[in-house]
Protein backbone atom coordinates (compact mmCIF):
# COMPACT_ATOMS: atom_id res chain seq x y z
CA UNK A 1 0.00 0.00 0.00
CA UNK A 2 1.38 3.41 -0.68
CA UNK A 3 0.85 6.60 0.99
CA UNK A 4 1.03 10.10 -0.78
CA UNK A 5 4.34 10.61 -0.55
CA UNK A 6 6.41 7.80 0.21
CA UNK A 7 6.24 4.33 -0.21
CA UNK A 8 5.97 2.04 2.74
CA UNK A 9 3.92 -0.11 4.33
CA UNK A 10 1.53 1.79 7.13
CA UNK A 11 2.43 1.29 10.69
CA UNK A 12 0.02 1.28 13.26
CA UNK A 13 0.91 4.81 14.88
CA UNK A 14 -0.59 6.59 10.73
CA UNK A 15 -3.94 5.87 11.57
CA UNK A 16 -4.66 9.04 14.02
CA UNK A 17 -8.38 9.21 14.22
CA UNK A 18 -10.13 9.44 17.99
CA UNK A 19 -13.09 7.03 16.48
CA UNK A 20 -10.30 3.99 16.06
CA UNK A 21 -10.84 3.37 20.00
CA UNK A 22 -11.80 0.59 22.10
CA UNK A 23 -14.17 2.84 23.47
CA UNK A 24 -15.90 2.63 20.15
CA UNK A 25 -14.96 -0.82 18.93
CA UNK A 26 -16.28 -2.16 22.88
CA UNK A 27 -19.63 -0.63 21.80
CA UNK A 28 -19.54 -1.74 18.30
CA UNK A 29 -18.36 -5.29 18.98
CA UNK A 30 -21.21 -5.45 22.28
CA UNK A 31 -24.38 -5.62 19.16
CA UNK A 32 -22.31 -7.30 16.73
CA UNK A 33 -21.60 -10.26 19.52
CA UNK A 34 -25.18 -10.64 20.55
CA UNK A 35 -25.91 -10.54 16.56
CA UNK A 36 -23.77 -13.31 15.85
CA UNK A 37 -24.92 -15.37 19.23
CA UNK A 38 -28.56 -14.48 17.69
CA UNK A 39 -27.18 -16.48 14.61
CA UNK A 40 -25.56 -19.39 16.44
CA UNK A 41 -28.88 -19.92 18.30
CA UNK A 42 -31.18 -19.68 15.43
CA UNK A 43 -28.97 -21.36 13.17
CA UNK A 44 -28.78 -24.56 15.79
CA UNK A 45 -32.13 -24.68 16.02
CA UNK A 46 -33.01 -24.72 12.19
CA UNK A 47 -30.07 -27.58 11.66
CA UNK A 48 -31.44 -29.41 14.52
CA UNK A 49 -35.25 -29.29 12.90
CA UNK A 50 -33.47 -30.46 9.53
CA UNK A 51 -31.43 -33.55 11.53
CA UNK A 52 -33.48 -36.61 10.93
CA UNK A 53 -32.30 -38.19 13.99
CA UNK A 54 -33.76 -36.19 17.04
CA UNK A 55 -33.08 -37.43 20.33
CA UNK A 56 -36.23 -34.31 21.45
CA UNK A 57 -38.57 -34.12 18.99
CA UNK A 58 -38.89 -31.00 17.31
CA UNK A 59 -41.69 -29.74 18.83
CA UNK A 60 -44.83 -28.77 16.31
CA UNK A 61 -46.20 -25.50 18.05
CA UNK A 62 -46.37 -22.69 17.38
CA UNK A 63 -46.60 -23.28 13.91
CA UNK A 64 -45.00 -20.03 12.81
CA UNK A 65 -41.77 -20.66 15.33
CA UNK A 66 -39.24 -21.61 12.43
CA UNK A 67 -40.66 -18.96 10.26
CA UNK A 68 -39.79 -16.63 13.49
CA UNK A 69 -36.37 -18.06 14.45
CA UNK A 70 -34.93 -18.38 10.69
CA UNK A 71 -36.55 -15.14 9.41
CA UNK A 72 -34.45 -13.78 13.11
CA UNK A 73 -31.42 -15.50 11.59
CA UNK A 74 -31.38 -14.03 8.23
CA UNK A 75 -32.56 -10.58 8.78
CA UNK A 76 -30.07 -10.36 11.59
CA UNK A 77 -27.13 -11.98 9.59
CA UNK A 78 -27.70 -8.92 7.27
CA UNK A 79 -27.65 -6.59 9.63
CA UNK A 80 -24.36 -7.97 10.72
CA UNK A 81 -22.69 -6.93 7.96
CA UNK A 82 -22.53 -3.10 8.75
CA UNK A 83 -21.84 -3.91 12.27
CA UNK A 84 -18.75 -6.00 11.08
CA UNK A 85 -17.43 -3.03 9.13
CA UNK A 86 -17.47 -0.51 11.29
CA UNK A 87 -16.23 -3.05 14.15
CA UNK A 88 -13.18 -3.93 11.63
CA UNK A 89 -12.49 0.00 10.41
CA UNK A 90 -12.13 0.72 14.38
CA UNK A 91 -9.65 -2.06 15.13
CA UNK A 92 -8.18 -1.91 11.54
CA UNK A 93 -4.79 0.19 12.85
CA UNK A 94 -3.86 -3.39 14.93
CA UNK A 95 -3.63 -5.19 11.67
CA UNK A 96 -0.17 -3.29 11.24
CA UNK A 97 0.83 -3.08 14.83
CA UNK A 98 4.97 -4.08 15.42
CA UNK A 99 5.49 -7.45 17.03
CA UNK A 100 7.06 -7.77 20.36
CA UNK A 101 10.65 -8.76 20.43
CA UNK A 102 10.65 -10.71 23.98
CA UNK A 103 9.97 -14.53 23.21
CA UNK A 104 7.43 -15.03 25.96
CA UNK A 105 5.24 -11.70 24.45
CA UNK A 106 6.07 -12.87 20.78
CA UNK A 107 4.45 -15.93 21.30
CA UNK A 108 1.51 -14.58 23.39
CA UNK A 109 1.00 -11.92 20.70
CA UNK A 110 1.50 -14.46 17.59
CA UNK A 111 -1.44 -16.32 19.08
CA UNK A 112 -3.93 -13.79 20.15
CA UNK A 113 -3.19 -12.73 16.11
CA UNK A 114 -4.33 -16.26 15.04
CA UNK A 115 -7.43 -16.07 17.03
CA UNK A 116 -8.23 -12.70 15.41
CA UNK A 117 -7.21 -14.25 12.11
CA UNK A 118 -9.96 -17.10 12.37
CA UNK A 119 -12.56 -15.05 13.91
CA UNK A 120 -12.45 -12.03 11.13
CA UNK A 121 -12.01 -14.98 8.19
CA UNK A 122 -15.09 -17.10 10.13
CA UNK A 123 -17.08 -14.13 10.47
CA UNK A 124 -17.03 -12.90 6.71
CA UNK A 125 -17.31 -15.93 5.60
CA UNK A 126 -20.51 -16.70 7.51
CA UNK A 127 -21.77 -13.32 6.39
CA UNK A 128 -21.20 -14.00 3.16
CA UNK A 129 -21.80 -17.21 2.39
CA UNK A 130 -25.51 -16.77 4.28
CA UNK A 131 -26.25 -14.24 2.35
CA UNK A 132 -25.10 -16.02 -1.01
CA UNK A 133 -26.95 -19.09 -0.04
CA UNK A 134 -30.52 -16.47 0.07
CA UNK A 135 -29.89 -15.12 -3.16
CA UNK A 136 -29.62 -19.15 -4.13
CA UNK A 137 -25.73 -17.95 -5.44
CA UNK A 138 -23.33 -20.95 -4.89
CA UNK A 139 -19.99 -19.62 -6.44
CA UNK A 140 -18.33 -21.65 -4.76
CA UNK A 141 -17.53 -25.50 -6.32
CA UNK A 142 -17.37 -28.60 -4.27
CA UNK A 143 -18.30 -27.92 -0.93
CA UNK A 144 -21.94 -28.42 0.62
CA UNK A 145 -23.35 -25.09 1.91
CA UNK A 146 -25.11 -26.36 4.83
CA UNK A 147 -22.71 -28.38 6.16
CA UNK A 148 -20.15 -25.56 5.97
CA UNK A 149 -22.36 -23.00 7.19
CA UNK A 150 -22.76 -25.24 10.00
CA UNK A 151 -19.47 -26.37 10.55
CA UNK A 152 -17.86 -22.70 10.23
CA UNK A 153 -20.46 -21.05 12.63
CA UNK A 154 -18.76 -23.15 15.81
CA UNK A 155 -15.64 -21.93 14.20
CA UNK A 156 -16.64 -18.23 14.38
CA UNK A 157 -19.03 -18.22 17.43
CA UNK A 158 -15.25 -20.15 19.57
CA UNK A 159 -13.22 -17.63 17.87
CA UNK A 160 -15.45 -14.90 18.74
CA UNK A 161 -15.47 -16.08 22.79
CA UNK A 162 -11.96 -16.68 22.56
CA UNK A 163 -11.82 -13.01 21.54
CA UNK A 164 -14.05 -11.38 24.39
CA UNK A 165 -11.63 -13.76 27.13
CA UNK A 166 -8.71 -12.14 25.82
CA UNK A 167 -10.16 -8.59 25.26
CA UNK A 168 -12.29 -8.71 28.74
CA UNK A 169 -10.26 -6.27 30.81
CA UNK A 170 -10.10 -3.78 27.64
CA UNK A 171 -14.13 -4.51 26.95
CA UNK A 172 -14.97 -4.00 30.57
CA UNK A 173 -13.26 -0.78 31.02
CA UNK A 174 -14.64 1.01 27.61
CA UNK A 175 -18.26 -0.37 28.55
CA UNK A 176 -17.89 1.33 32.39
CA UNK A 177 -16.80 4.41 30.84
CA UNK A 178 -17.89 7.03 28.45
CA UNK A 179 -17.85 6.77 25.20
CA UNK A 180 -15.73 9.94 24.64
CA UNK A 181 -12.95 8.53 27.62
CA UNK A 182 -9.59 8.14 25.72
CA UNK A 183 -7.60 6.89 28.13
CA UNK A 184 -7.58 2.94 26.28
CA UNK A 185 -6.83 4.77 23.21
CA UNK A 186 -3.50 4.49 21.08
CA UNK A 187 -1.33 7.65 21.46
CA UNK A 188 -1.60 8.73 18.14
CA UNK A 189 -5.39 8.20 17.56
CA UNK A 190 -6.40 12.13 18.95
CA UNK A 191 -7.33 13.77 15.72
CA UNK A 192 -11.15 14.41 15.60
CA UNK A 193 -13.06 12.80 13.06
CA UNK A 194 -15.52 14.03 10.74
CA UNK A 195 -18.30 12.50 12.98
CA UNK A 196 -17.92 12.46 16.85
CA UNK A 197 -17.71 8.78 18.68
CA UNK A 198 -21.91 9.29 19.12
CA UNK A 199 -21.95 9.94 15.79
CA UNK A 200 -20.63 7.09 14.40
CA UNK A 201 -22.01 4.53 16.81
CA UNK A 202 -25.41 6.01 15.52
CA UNK A 203 -24.80 5.96 12.34
CA UNK A 204 -23.57 2.18 12.96
CA UNK A 205 -26.94 1.33 13.96
CA UNK A 206 -28.48 3.17 11.46
CA UNK A 207 -26.81 1.35 8.94
CA UNK A 208 -27.74 -1.95 10.59
CA UNK A 209 -31.32 -0.63 10.49
CA UNK A 210 -31.08 0.25 6.95
CA UNK A 211 -29.44 -3.17 6.30
CA UNK A 212 -32.45 -5.11 8.13
CA UNK A 213 -35.49 -3.31 6.87
CA UNK A 214 -34.07 -3.45 2.53
CA UNK A 215 -33.83 -7.29 3.22
CA UNK A 216 -36.22 -8.28 5.76
CA UNK A 217 -39.86 -7.96 3.37
CA UNK A 218 -39.03 -11.38 2.87
CA UNK A 219 -39.96 -12.83 5.81
CA UNK A 220 -42.11 -9.98 7.00
CA UNK A 221 -45.59 -9.51 5.11
CA UNK A 222 -45.58 -6.05 6.28
CA UNK A 223 -42.27 -4.90 4.84
CA UNK A 224 -42.64 -6.33 1.27
CA UNK A 225 -42.38 -2.74 -0.16
CA UNK A 226 -40.32 -1.70 1.95
CA UNK A 227 -37.37 -4.03 1.27
CA UNK A 228 -36.45 -2.96 -2.21
CA UNK A 229 -33.50 -5.38 -2.03
CA UNK A 230 -35.23 -8.28 -0.50
CA UNK A 231 -34.30 -12.16 -2.41
CA UNK A 232 -38.28 -12.42 -2.70
CA UNK A 233 -41.48 -10.26 -2.84
CA UNK A 234 -43.48 -13.14 -1.79
CA UNK A 235 -45.31 -13.39 -4.50
CA UNK A 236 -46.20 -16.61 -6.20
CA UNK A 237 -48.91 -18.98 -7.34
CA UNK A 238 -51.21 -19.15 -4.54
CA UNK A 239 -49.40 -16.28 -2.85
CA UNK A 240 -46.04 -18.42 -1.47
CA UNK A 241 -42.94 -18.16 -3.47
CA UNK A 242 -40.89 -21.28 -4.88
CA UNK A 243 -38.04 -22.97 -3.65
CA UNK A 244 -37.32 -25.54 -6.55
CA UNK A 245 -39.33 -26.04 -9.59
CA UNK A 246 -41.15 -28.87 -11.22
CA UNK A 247 -38.91 -28.68 -13.98
CA UNK A 248 -35.70 -28.13 -11.64
CA UNK A 249 -36.38 -31.43 -9.56
CA UNK A 250 -37.58 -32.81 -13.42
CA UNK A 251 -41.07 -34.06 -12.25
CA UNK A 252 -42.87 -32.36 -14.83
CA UNK A 253 -43.78 -35.85 -16.76
CA UNK A 254 -44.04 -37.64 -13.48
CA UNK A 255 -46.13 -35.31 -11.42
CA UNK A 256 -48.85 -34.72 -14.10
CA UNK A 257 -48.91 -38.53 -15.71
CA UNK A 258 -52.43 -39.97 -15.67
CA UNK A 259 -50.57 -43.13 -14.15
CA UNK A 260 -49.57 -40.84 -11.35
CA UNK A 261 -50.50 -43.08 -7.79
CA UNK A 262 -49.92 -42.40 -4.03
CA UNK A 263 -48.19 -45.16 -2.61
CA UNK A 264 -49.29 -45.83 1.35
CA UNK A 265 -47.56 -48.30 3.27
CA UNK A 266 -47.42 -50.11 6.43
CA UNK A 267 -46.32 -53.42 7.73
CA UNK A 268 -45.42 -54.89 4.28
CA UNK A 269 -49.02 -53.57 3.06
CA UNK A 270 -49.21 -51.09 0.42
CA UNK A 271 -52.28 -49.39 -1.34
CA UNK A 272 -51.94 -46.90 -4.00
CA UNK A 273 -54.30 -43.80 -4.30
CA UNK A 274 -54.91 -41.45 -6.80
CA UNK A 275 -55.43 -37.82 -6.64
CA UNK A 276 -59.35 -38.26 -6.76
CA UNK A 277 -58.94 -40.56 -4.19
CA UNK A 278 -57.24 -38.08 -1.88
CA UNK A 279 -60.07 -35.95 -3.02
CA UNK A 280 -62.59 -37.75 -1.85
CA UNK A 281 -61.11 -38.32 1.85
CA UNK A 282 -62.43 -35.73 4.70
CA UNK A 283 -60.90 -32.45 3.12
CA UNK A 284 -59.06 -30.05 5.89
CA UNK A 285 -58.50 -26.38 5.29
CA UNK A 286 -55.42 -25.10 7.59
CA UNK A 287 -53.01 -21.62 7.53
CA UNK A 288 -49.96 -22.76 7.58
CA UNK A 289 -46.54 -20.88 6.45
CA UNK A 290 -44.11 -22.34 4.42
CA UNK A 291 -40.99 -20.54 6.17
CA UNK A 292 -37.64 -21.67 3.96
CA UNK A 293 -33.86 -22.12 5.36
CA UNK A 294 -33.54 -19.11 2.89
CA UNK A 295 -35.40 -16.34 5.48
CA UNK A 296 -38.00 -15.76 3.46
CA UNK A 297 -41.41 -17.34 4.87
CA UNK A 298 -45.18 -17.24 3.44
CA UNK A 299 -48.52 -18.23 5.21
CA UNK A 300 -51.24 -19.95 3.11
CA UNK A 301 -54.68 -21.71 3.17
CA UNK A 302 -54.03 -25.33 2.20
CA UNK A 303 -56.32 -27.94 2.10
CA UNK A 304 -56.05 -31.53 1.64
CA UNK A 305 -56.83 -34.32 4.04
CA UNK A 306 -55.17 -34.80 6.74
CA UNK A 307 -51.83 -37.25 7.09
CA UNK A 308 -53.25 -39.36 9.73
CA UNK A 309 -56.58 -39.95 7.75
CA UNK A 310 -54.31 -40.97 4.73
CA UNK A 311 -52.35 -43.33 6.76
CA UNK A 312 -55.34 -44.75 8.65
CA UNK A 313 -56.67 -46.02 5.37
CA UNK A 314 -53.63 -49.30 5.83
CA UNK A 315 -54.71 -49.23 9.54
CA UNK A 316 -51.06 -47.62 10.55
CA UNK A 317 -51.19 -46.37 14.09
CA UNK A 318 -50.62 -43.26 15.56
CA UNK A 319 -47.34 -42.38 17.34
CA UNK A 320 -44.95 -43.87 13.94
CA UNK A 321 -42.89 -42.05 12.20
CA UNK A 322 -43.47 -41.78 8.48
CA UNK A 323 -40.88 -42.01 5.37
CA UNK A 324 -42.18 -39.49 2.99
CA UNK A 325 -40.75 -39.58 -0.57
CA UNK A 326 -41.12 -37.28 -3.24
CA UNK A 327 -41.56 -38.41 -7.44
CA UNK A 328 -37.92 -36.07 -7.40
CA UNK A 329 -35.21 -38.39 -8.09
CA UNK A 330 -32.03 -36.57 -6.85
CA UNK A 331 -31.49 -34.32 -3.97
CA UNK A 332 -30.38 -34.17 -0.63
CA UNK A 333 -34.76 -33.87 0.54
CA UNK A 334 -35.81 -36.39 -1.99
CA UNK A 335 -37.12 -38.75 1.15
CA UNK A 336 -37.38 -37.53 4.46
CA UNK A 337 -38.52 -38.62 7.80
CA UNK A 338 -41.74 -37.27 9.39
CA UNK A 339 -41.31 -37.77 13.02
CA UNK A 340 -44.74 -39.10 14.85
CA UNK A 341 -45.51 -35.53 16.44
CA UNK A 342 -46.01 -34.11 12.80
CA UNK A 343 -47.69 -37.04 11.04
CA UNK A 344 -50.34 -37.42 14.05
CA UNK A 345 -50.70 -33.51 13.95
CA UNK A 346 -54.41 -32.78 12.69
CA UNK A 347 -52.96 -29.48 11.45
CA UNK A 348 -50.70 -31.80 8.90
CA UNK A 349 -51.96 -32.06 5.21
CA UNK A 350 -51.27 -34.11 2.40
CA UNK A 351 -52.42 -30.64 0.74
CA UNK A 352 -54.19 -31.13 -2.67
CA UNK A 353 -55.40 -27.15 -2.98
CA UNK A 354 -53.35 -23.98 -1.53
CA UNK A 355 -55.81 -20.62 -1.59
CA UNK A 356 -58.99 -22.03 -2.44
CA UNK A 357 -57.37 -23.49 -6.23
CA UNK A 358 -56.01 -26.98 -7.39
CA UNK A 359 -52.06 -26.89 -5.93
CA UNK A 360 -49.95 -25.63 -8.20
CA UNK A 361 -47.64 -27.90 -10.13
CA UNK A 362 -44.18 -25.91 -8.99
CA UNK A 363 -46.21 -26.25 -5.42
CA UNK A 364 -46.41 -29.89 -5.62
CA UNK A 365 -48.83 -31.23 -8.07
CA UNK A 366 -50.51 -33.50 -7.32
CA UNK A 367 -50.03 -33.42 -3.52
CA UNK A 368 -47.45 -31.93 -1.06
CA UNK A 369 -46.41 -32.48 2.44
CA UNK A 370 -47.53 -29.23 4.51
CA UNK A 371 -46.79 -29.62 8.85
CA UNK A 372 -46.83 -26.94 11.48
CA UNK A 373 -43.34 -25.52 12.61
CA UNK A 374 -41.05 -27.55 10.03
CA UNK A 375 -38.27 -26.09 7.88
CA UNK A 376 -39.44 -25.40 4.16
CA UNK A 377 -37.04 -28.56 2.77
CA UNK A 378 -38.71 -30.79 4.97
CA UNK A 379 -42.38 -29.99 3.46
CA UNK A 380 -42.03 -32.36 0.68
CA UNK A 381 -43.13 -32.04 -2.70
CA UNK A 382 -45.08 -34.43 -5.04
CA UNK A 383 -45.13 -36.66 -2.41
CA UNK A 384 -44.89 -40.47 -4.65
CA UNK A 385 -45.18 -42.75 -1.57
CA UNK A 386 -45.48 -42.47 2.44
CA UNK A 387 -44.61 -45.61 4.55
CA UNK A 388 -45.35 -45.81 8.19
CA UNK A 389 -42.27 -47.18 10.25
CA UNK B 1 -7.84 -14.24 35.44
CA UNK B 2 -9.21 -17.50 36.08
CA UNK B 3 -12.52 -16.26 34.18
CA UNK B 4 -10.50 -15.60 31.73
CA UNK B 5 -8.84 -18.70 31.14
CA UNK B 6 -12.28 -20.81 31.21
CA UNK B 7 -14.10 -18.40 29.37
CA UNK B 8 -11.24 -19.27 26.80
CA UNK B 9 -11.23 -22.24 27.08
CA UNK B 10 -14.63 -22.84 26.12
CA UNK B 11 -14.08 -20.38 22.76
CA UNK B 12 -11.26 -22.84 22.06
CA UNK B 13 -13.31 -25.79 22.32
CA UNK B 14 -16.15 -24.67 20.46
CA UNK B 15 -14.02 -23.40 17.78
CA UNK B 16 -11.76 -27.07 17.74
CA UNK B 17 -15.53 -28.77 17.25
CA UNK B 18 -16.26 -26.77 14.60
CA UNK B 19 -12.84 -27.57 12.53
CA UNK B 20 -13.46 -31.30 13.40
CA UNK B 21 -16.53 -30.88 11.64
CA UNK B 22 -15.12 -28.95 8.92
CA UNK B 23 -12.93 -32.53 8.41
CA UNK B 24 -14.96 -34.96 9.55
CA UNK B 25 -17.89 -34.58 7.28
CA UNK B 26 -16.24 -33.11 3.99
CA UNK B 27 -13.14 -33.98 1.72
CA UNK B 28 -9.84 -32.86 1.08
CA UNK B 29 -11.09 -31.11 -2.05
CA UNK B 30 -13.75 -29.35 0.29
CA UNK B 31 -10.95 -28.37 3.18
CA UNK B 32 -9.07 -26.84 0.27
CA UNK B 33 -11.93 -24.73 -1.26
CA UNK B 34 -13.05 -23.97 2.18
CA UNK B 35 -9.59 -22.73 3.42
CA UNK B 36 -8.99 -20.82 0.22
CA UNK B 37 -12.86 -18.95 0.41
CA UNK B 38 -11.72 -18.18 4.29
CA UNK B 39 -8.66 -16.41 3.00
CA UNK B 40 -10.60 -14.81 0.21
CA UNK B 41 -12.61 -13.24 2.51
CA UNK B 42 -9.87 -11.63 4.76
CA UNK B 43 -8.05 -10.80 1.71
CA UNK B 44 -11.03 -8.79 -0.15
CA UNK B 45 -11.72 -7.16 3.26
CA UNK B 46 -8.19 -5.92 4.40
CA UNK B 47 -6.93 -5.33 0.35
CA UNK B 48 -9.57 -3.58 -1.31
CA UNK B 49 -12.65 -2.72 1.10
CA UNK B 50 -10.52 -1.06 4.11
CA UNK B 51 -8.22 0.89 1.53
CA UNK B 52 -11.42 2.19 -0.32
CA UNK B 53 -12.62 3.13 2.94
CA UNK B 54 -9.63 4.47 3.60
CA UNK B 55 -9.25 6.65 0.26
CA UNK B 56 -13.48 7.45 0.70
CA UNK B 57 -12.69 8.59 4.13
CA UNK B 58 -9.61 11.16 3.30
CA UNK B 59 -11.49 12.49 0.11
CA UNK B 60 -14.27 13.88 2.00
CA UNK B 61 -12.37 14.90 4.83
CA UNK B 62 -10.07 16.80 2.28
CA UNK B 63 -12.32 17.40 -0.56
CA UNK B 64 -15.66 18.17 0.96
CA UNK B 65 -16.81 21.60 2.65
CA UNK B 66 -16.52 21.06 6.51
CA UNK B 67 -20.41 21.09 6.76
CA UNK B 68 -20.85 18.99 4.33
CA UNK B 69 -18.44 16.28 5.70
CA UNK B 70 -20.31 14.16 8.60
CA UNK B 71 -24.06 14.03 6.82
CA UNK B 72 -21.96 12.51 3.20
CA UNK B 73 -19.73 10.05 6.21
CA UNK B 74 -22.97 9.06 7.48
CA UNK B 75 -24.35 8.57 4.36
CA UNK B 76 -21.43 6.78 2.66
CA UNK B 77 -21.43 4.25 5.51
CA UNK B 78 -25.27 3.43 5.07
CA UNK B 79 -25.32 2.94 1.09
CA UNK B 80 -22.27 1.50 1.01
CA UNK B 81 -22.84 -1.45 3.77
CA UNK B 82 -26.47 -2.13 2.23
CA UNK B 83 -24.59 -2.36 -1.06
CA UNK B 84 -22.22 -4.27 -0.70
CA UNK B 85 -24.84 -7.11 1.09
CA UNK B 86 -27.05 -6.70 -2.11
CA UNK B 87 -24.40 -7.70 -4.55
CA UNK B 88 -25.84 -11.45 -4.87
CA UNK B 89 -29.43 -9.73 -5.73
CA UNK B 90 -28.13 -6.36 -8.17
CA UNK B 91 -25.93 -9.44 -9.96
CA UNK B 92 -28.96 -11.65 -10.02
CA UNK B 93 -26.11 -14.83 -9.80
CA UNK B 94 -28.56 -16.88 -8.19
CA UNK B 95 -31.70 -15.94 -11.10
CA UNK B 96 -33.43 -19.12 -12.86
CA UNK B 97 -35.28 -18.65 -15.99
CA UNK B 98 -38.00 -21.83 -14.44
CA UNK B 99 -38.28 -19.69 -11.27
CA UNK B 100 -40.12 -16.22 -11.55
CA UNK B 101 -40.49 -16.05 -7.44
CA UNK B 102 -37.08 -16.00 -6.96
CA UNK B 103 -35.14 -12.44 -7.06
CA UNK B 104 -38.10 -11.28 -7.99
CA UNK B 105 -37.69 -7.22 -7.68
CA UNK B 106 -36.27 -4.67 -9.70
CA UNK B 107 -33.10 -4.67 -7.65
CA UNK B 108 -30.88 -2.00 -9.66
CA UNK B 109 -34.34 0.46 -9.54
CA UNK B 110 -34.41 -0.41 -5.90
CA UNK B 111 -30.95 0.90 -5.36
CA UNK B 112 -31.46 3.76 -6.85
CA UNK B 113 -34.00 4.90 -4.62
CA UNK B 114 -32.35 3.57 -1.52
CA UNK B 115 -29.02 5.65 -3.15
CA UNK B 116 -31.90 8.73 -3.96
CA UNK B 117 -32.87 8.47 -0.12
CA UNK B 118 -29.70 8.57 1.59
CA UNK B 119 -27.78 11.36 -0.84
CA UNK B 120 -31.41 13.71 0.07
CA UNK B 121 -30.65 12.83 3.42
CA UNK B 122 -26.68 13.68 3.12
CA UNK B 123 -28.15 16.78 1.60
CA UNK B 124 -30.85 18.00 4.08
CA UNK B 125 -28.04 17.59 6.65
CA UNK B 126 -25.97 19.87 5.44
CA UNK B 127 -28.27 22.10 4.65
CA UNK B 128 -29.41 21.98 8.15
CA UNK B 129 -26.00 22.29 9.50
CA UNK B 130 -24.59 24.88 7.16
CA UNK B 131 -27.55 27.32 8.31
CA UNK B 132 -26.69 25.82 12.09
CA UNK B 133 -23.30 27.04 11.72
CA UNK B 134 -24.20 30.80 9.83
CA UNK B 135 -26.24 31.04 13.62
CA UNK B 136 -23.99 29.81 15.75
CA UNK B 137 -21.64 32.19 16.14
CA UNK B 138 -24.23 34.88 16.42
CA UNK B 139 -25.52 33.44 19.46
CA UNK B 140 -21.76 32.85 20.79
CA UNK B 141 -22.07 28.94 20.60
CA UNK B 142 -19.17 27.78 20.75
CA UNK B 143 -17.53 25.15 18.20
CA UNK B 144 -19.55 24.22 15.09
CA UNK B 145 -17.18 21.51 13.87
CA UNK B 146 -17.61 19.53 17.04
CA UNK B 147 -21.33 19.02 16.14
CA UNK B 148 -20.62 16.53 13.35
CA UNK B 149 -23.89 15.00 12.79
CA UNK B 150 -25.07 11.52 12.90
Amino acid sequence: MTTGTQLRAPREEDFRSHLRSPAVAARVGLWLGIAFAVCFVTGLISHYAQNPAQPVPFPTSPSWGYRVTQGVHVVAGYGCVPLLLVKLWTVFPKLFARPPKAMRELALHAAERASIGVLVAAAIFQLASGIANAAQWYPWTTFSFRATHYAVAWVAIGALVIHVAVKLPIIRHALGAEVDDTTQDRPAATEPGVLTRRGLLRTTWSAAGVAALVTAGSAVPLLRRVSVLGVRSGDGPGGIPINKSASAAAVTASATAASYRLAVAYAGREVTLTRADLEALPQQTVTLPIACVEGWSASGEWTGPTVRDVMRLIDAPAGRDLRVESLQQRGAFRATTLSSGFADDERTLLALGLDGETLALDHGYPCRLIAPNRPGVLQTKWVARMEAL
Amino acid sequence: MRLRLAVGATGLALAAYGAFLVLSRQGLGDWVEIAAWLAVGVVVHDGVLAPLTIGAGLLVSRRLPAVARGPVAVGAVVLASSTLLAIPVLGRFGARPDNPTLLDRNYVVGWLVLAFLVTAGAVVGTVVRARTVAVAPVRGGGRPGARAGG
